[in-house]
């Protein structure tokens, strides 16, 4: 492990994000086959998402979404029940959550379910408070995958020109779908930031400290309005592409061997070891994630459906004075 | 004739052209090992491999404009583009596509299919229908089969025509719709041509891909109410075979236009004008349409179900062409 100059503090609370990301898979996997686990990729979506303002904007990866709203300070229960398309939901219904956060804690999400366009919107937030001069930053999150889409790489040049206050992540798990990193991704991410102008480094991304000093790096120089920097946090899809995925296309020693090299279970250690944190301790965690998350998915579980009333085919306008 | 589902009999004719055209090669995301999104593509590449059957990166304007340009060269790319809700990101590729031919006094040809899954059924996430907005490229064709039989001889059909062709295909349809396909490696349908897979004296029905079985579920229903209705499948949206649609009109003077597609600047809309223009004699009821509301398509199944239009809409409008031309339906 790295050993930035974190407060122990945050440690653990980068390391109940990841425990809170791991327990929501496992109980949201459950229910939905359809859901696209962040299993093994935990650090990465901690370490980008821990300790953004209320006022930054994040644009997450589509992989993590809950956990990033969560992070932004959306509401747990509110957040499943935009997941399972409840009326009590942040979309009523009408949208998804697990893609999709919610715009008021200045989350940017897939509304259609295009990976890439959601870079350029962040990219365009960065603009707006730069034209304010606030030293507000938007943080744009994108796949491996999502890295060869023209959009990131026009979003980055953009961002370089107007030197924005952007910080661009690529969550690199190795596999888009069944798309192995070597097929779907020439060179290297992070060598890409050199052609554009803007810093690039890669950091381990199952390394949360790692993944959480290259951010605060990139931070500092995206508020001071020195420009963009670009993260690449390599770590690996241990989680199949979505939760029932037969995952025929991959060996899956491979995928045990990444086990192996489990985030969670290796901060832990590191925290127990430089006595931030006992056993105890870091068992309670694990129990208050078991029992919100579990209270909170049963909460939004036994919400009530959408109706007629929620479709609000007159709302699809922002009406006039809408202030 | 061979029994299989709606996704097989798409492969199916991808995997006979592949075999007697060396020039026919399919490029896309996932579509190698993987099989494709749905299994669009299961068994291609174990048969033609890598070099045949190409997987990409997440980059869709290069893909289709990396078709293009193989077609320009005489090659004949299948495009998989996944989704219908990513024909944003390579509009522009298919503008110019279909403006090549013209526009080079017919010295370029762009011999090339672009695939994209849509549609609200059990793949519950990208439903967008926006096969409309290719309807207004000069040059491009649409497709949308509403059979297993439609869909491989369509396929074979769009393959070897010389044009760029959107061809859509409906979710609902993949593996819930089984047919008898013919073997015969020449036998195709051809493109531009409808299809009256419902005879009736009462009223026209035009629809396509899964809005024909809604039409044909309506038609049932209206049967036993006494409404003869004449179910008339698209097949080929652009195009539109004009003398199918008018002759049913001709017969039996209503008509009723239904589509997923959301109503405002949807290509059931030019169906309408047709009849408006050339049909205007025979009607005896004002045209009726059944389409999506002007609305993102939500989410929850519930909301999904009031929003896509279905057999009862269709009925309704059907039978509001039998009421007086004032009331409205
Ligand atoms: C523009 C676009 N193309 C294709 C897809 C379909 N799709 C959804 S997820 C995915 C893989 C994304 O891979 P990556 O960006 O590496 O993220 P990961 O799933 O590995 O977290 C694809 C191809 C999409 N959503 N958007």
């Amino acid at each position: 492990m790295s050993d930035g100059p974190l407060r122990n503090d945050t440690s653990l609370e980068l390391h109940r994000l990841m425990v809170f990301s791991r327990t929501l898979d496992r109980i949201y996997g459950e229910h939905d086959g359809h859901w696209h686990g962040l299993e093994g990729e935990e650090a990465v979506a901690a370490g980008v998402y821990h300790g953004l303002r209320p006022t930054d904007i994040l644009a997450p990866h589509y992989r993590g979404m809950p956990i990033a709203s969560y992070a932004k300070g959306a509401d747990l229960r509110r957040l499943f029940a935009g997941m399972l398309a409840k009326k009590t939901g942040y979309n009523r219904g009408r949208h998804r959550n697990d893609i999709c956060g919610p715009p008021e804690f200045n989350l940017i999400g897939l509304y259609t379910g295009s990976l890439g366009p959601p870079v350029g919107y962040a990219t365009g937030a960065a603009l707006a408070a730069k034209i304010d001069g606030r030293d507000d930053i938007a943080v744009a999150v994108f796949g491996d995958g999502g890295s060869s889409r023209g959009d990131i790489h026009e979003a980055m040049n953009l961002a370089a020109v107007q030197k924005l206050g952007v910080v661009f992540v690529c969550q690199n798990n190795q596999f888009a779908i069944s798309t192995p990193l070597e097929t779907g991704v020439a060179g290297s991410v992070a060598a890409r930031g050199q052609g554009f102008g803007m810093p690039g480094v890669e950091v381990d991304g199952n390394d949360v400290l790692a993944v959480k000093d290259a951010m605060q790096t990139a931070i500092a120089r995206a508020r001071a309005g020195e420009g963009p920097s670009l993260i690449e946090a390599k770590t690996y899809r241990v989680a199949g592409h979505f939760y029932s995925d037969a995952e025929d296309y991959r060996d899956q020693d491979v995928v045990q061997s990444w086990r192996s090299r489990d985030p969670i279970a290796a901060f832990a250690a590191f925290l127990t070891d430089q006595g931030i944190a006992s056993a105890a301790e870091l068992q309670a965690i694990e129990d208050t994630a078991t029992e919100q998350i579990k209270a909170a998915f049963a909460a939004a579980l036994a919400d009530p459906n959408p109706d007629e009333d929620d479709l609000g085919f007159d709302t699809v306008y922002a009406a006039e004075a809408s202030a | 004739m061979t029994r299989m589902t709606f996704q097989q009999a798409l492969v199916a004719g991808i995997a006979e052209e592949m075999r007697c055209d060396p020039d026919v090669f399919v490029l896309g995301e996932d579509v190698g090992l993987f099989g494709g999104p749905l299994k669009s593509t299961e068994g291609l590449f174990a048969e033609f491999g890598a070099g045949r059957v190409i997987d990409m990166p997440i980059s869709e304007g290069t893909i289709v404009g990396a078709a293009v340009g193989a077609a320009m060269q005489g090659k004949r790319p299948v495009v998989d583009l996944m989704f219908l809700e990513f024909l944003g990101l390579v509009m522009q590729q298919l503008i110019d596509a279909g403006a090549m031919h013209y526009y080079s006094a017919g010295a370029a040809r762009v011999p090339l299919v672009v695939r994209a899954k849509y549609g609200v059924g059990p793949h519950h996430g990208h439903q967008y229908d926006l096969h409309s907005w290719a309807t207004n490229i000069p040059g491009v064709k649409v497709v949308a089969p509403a059979s297993a039989e439609d869909a491989k001889g369509l396929m074979k059909a769009a393959i070897r025509d010389d044009n760029p062709v959107l061809m859509v295909e409906h979710m609902a349809l993949y593996h819930g719709v089984r047919g008898d396909v013919p073997d015969d490696p020449d036998w195709i349908v051809p493109l531009g041509k409808a299809a009256v897979v419902r005879e009736g004296r009462d009223v026209t029905i035009v629809a396509s891909a899964m809005m024909v079985k809604r039409a044909q579920q309506a038609a049932k229903v209206l049967a036993d109410e006494g409404i003869s209705a004449e179910v008339v499948d698209l097949r080929t949206i652009a195009p539109l075979d004009e003398d199918t649609v008018l002759a049913s009109v001709h017969k039996t003077g209503r008509l009723v236009v239904a589509c997923e597609a959301i109503g405002r600047g949807s290509s059931a809309n030019d169906v309408i004008a047709l009849a408006a223009d050339r049909a205007y004699a025979s009607l005896k009821a004002p045209i009726r349409r059944v389409a999506a509301p002007d609305v993102p398509v939500p989410f929850h199944r519930d909301l999904e179900k009031i929003y896509v239009p279905g057999a009862a809409e269709i009925e309704a409008a059907v039978r509001s062409t039998f009421q007086s031309a004032e009331a409205a339906p």
